[in-house]
């Protein structure tokens, strides 16, 4: 009987270690230190999926922060002429298993009309909506590079 | 006496074979796009806002090295990395960073004042230049010298910018000497603009 009840223990552990590598995690979420009359931002961060695919559907900030956050992603235009814009997405997929990288020149949250400039040392809380995962709340670093 | 001879001769040739990789392999070490021929933008003179919209030609101040960059300042991503990533390269340079001249130009005059691009460029670097032209063609002229591009649209959602993001390395007699492309590392950035420094301008 005590061995029953031991090996339960242990499957019970083994069962709760499954479940939490199995879902989806946010990390070194930060954003750029905003300069003088920059009044857009940009947040940046990597998600690691869990075991299944989800999809990055949302997302919100205080106004104390900023008007409205996006979903952004920056590209090259067509056309070969080197221009570079930026186009609102309405999801980032992320990969089981795989990661979504927000970064510099590809996938970013968008802070639009920031209330005030982003400085050194202080941070910016957003909620990430994912279709299966649901609300994650983030923490970004605001810091120079 | 003639065995000497080719001796001196192949010695010679030795020698000259090294100094010829050692000019080539001074040539190579710039990571950043060599053009050529080098665009000549030293014609082209734009109002510097930091600087009570006085002209400003587009060429380096003697001995020094002078970065552009077309840009404006509701951009949230591209232009912030670039400029952060030149300024600490710049940073890097210590002794040198005074020799490095920085200006922006704005492809998107209409919002961007001077009074507010100044302020933008100097938060980045406290001597940095700020011209802008409310004249398109004056704009599109010079963008044209450097083969830069921009697109300023309106849309239902408000004002959308595109815009070609290199950096551009220009001499004192006005030549783009390299350009760095939008993701070039700091460490690539401050290895061009020492060896530039240093290996003549
Ligand atoms: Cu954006």
């Amino acid at each position: 009987m005590r061995k029953l009840i031991g090996l339960l223990a242990v499957l019970t552990l083994l069962v709760g270690a499954c479940g939490s590598s199995g879902d989806l995690v946010v990390e070194d979420a930060w954003a750029r230190t905003s300069a003088s009359m920059q009044e857009a931002g940009a947040v940046y961060m990597t998600i690691n999926g869990g075991d299944e695919a989800d999809r990055l559907i949302d997302v919100s900030v205080s106004s104390d922060v900023a008007m409205v956050a996006e979903l952004h992603e920056t590209a090259m235009a067509e056309g070969g002429d080197g221009m570079m814009s930026m186009q609102p997405v309405t999801a980032i997929d992320i990969p089981a298993d795989g990661a979504a990288m927000l970064e510099p020149g590809g996938f970013h949250v968008m802070l639009m009309k920031l209330a005030e400039p982003l400085t050194s040392g202080s941070t910016v809380e957003l909620t990430l909506t994912f279709e299966n995962a649901g609300t994650v709340e983030v923490s970004a670093e605001v810091r120079e590079d | 006496m003639r065995r000497l001879a080719l001796r001196l001769v192949a010695g010679l040739f030795a020698v000259a074979l090294a100094l010829g990789a050692c000019g080539g392999s001074s040539l190579d070490s710039l990571t950043g796009i060599l053009r050529d021929p080098a665009p000549d933008v030293g014609g082209v003179a734009l109002a510097d806002a930091s600087n009570a919209d006085a002209p400003f030609t587009l060429k380096a101040a003697p001995d020094e090295l002078l970065v552009v960059y077309f840009g404006y300042t509701a951009c949230p991503d591209v232009c912030p990395t670039t400029l952060a990533d030149l300024r600490s390269a710049v940073r890097r340079l210590e002794d040198d960073a005074s020799r490095v001249d920085v200006a922006i130009i704005t492809v998107d005059p209409d919002r961007d004042d001077g009074e507010r691009l100044t302020s933008y460029i100097q938060s980045f670097f406290p001597g940095g230049h700020a011209l802008r032209s409310d004249d398109a063609d004056e704009l599109q002229a010079a963008a044209d010298a450097f083969g830069a591009a921009y697109e300023v649209v309106q849309t239902d959602e408000g004002v959308e910018v595109g815009h070609t993001a290199y950096l551009y390395g220009v001499d004192e007699s006005g030549l783009i000497r390299v350009q760095w492309s939008f993701g070039v590392t700091p460490d690539d950035l401050e290895h061009d603009l020492a060896y530039l420094l240093r290996e003549g301008i």
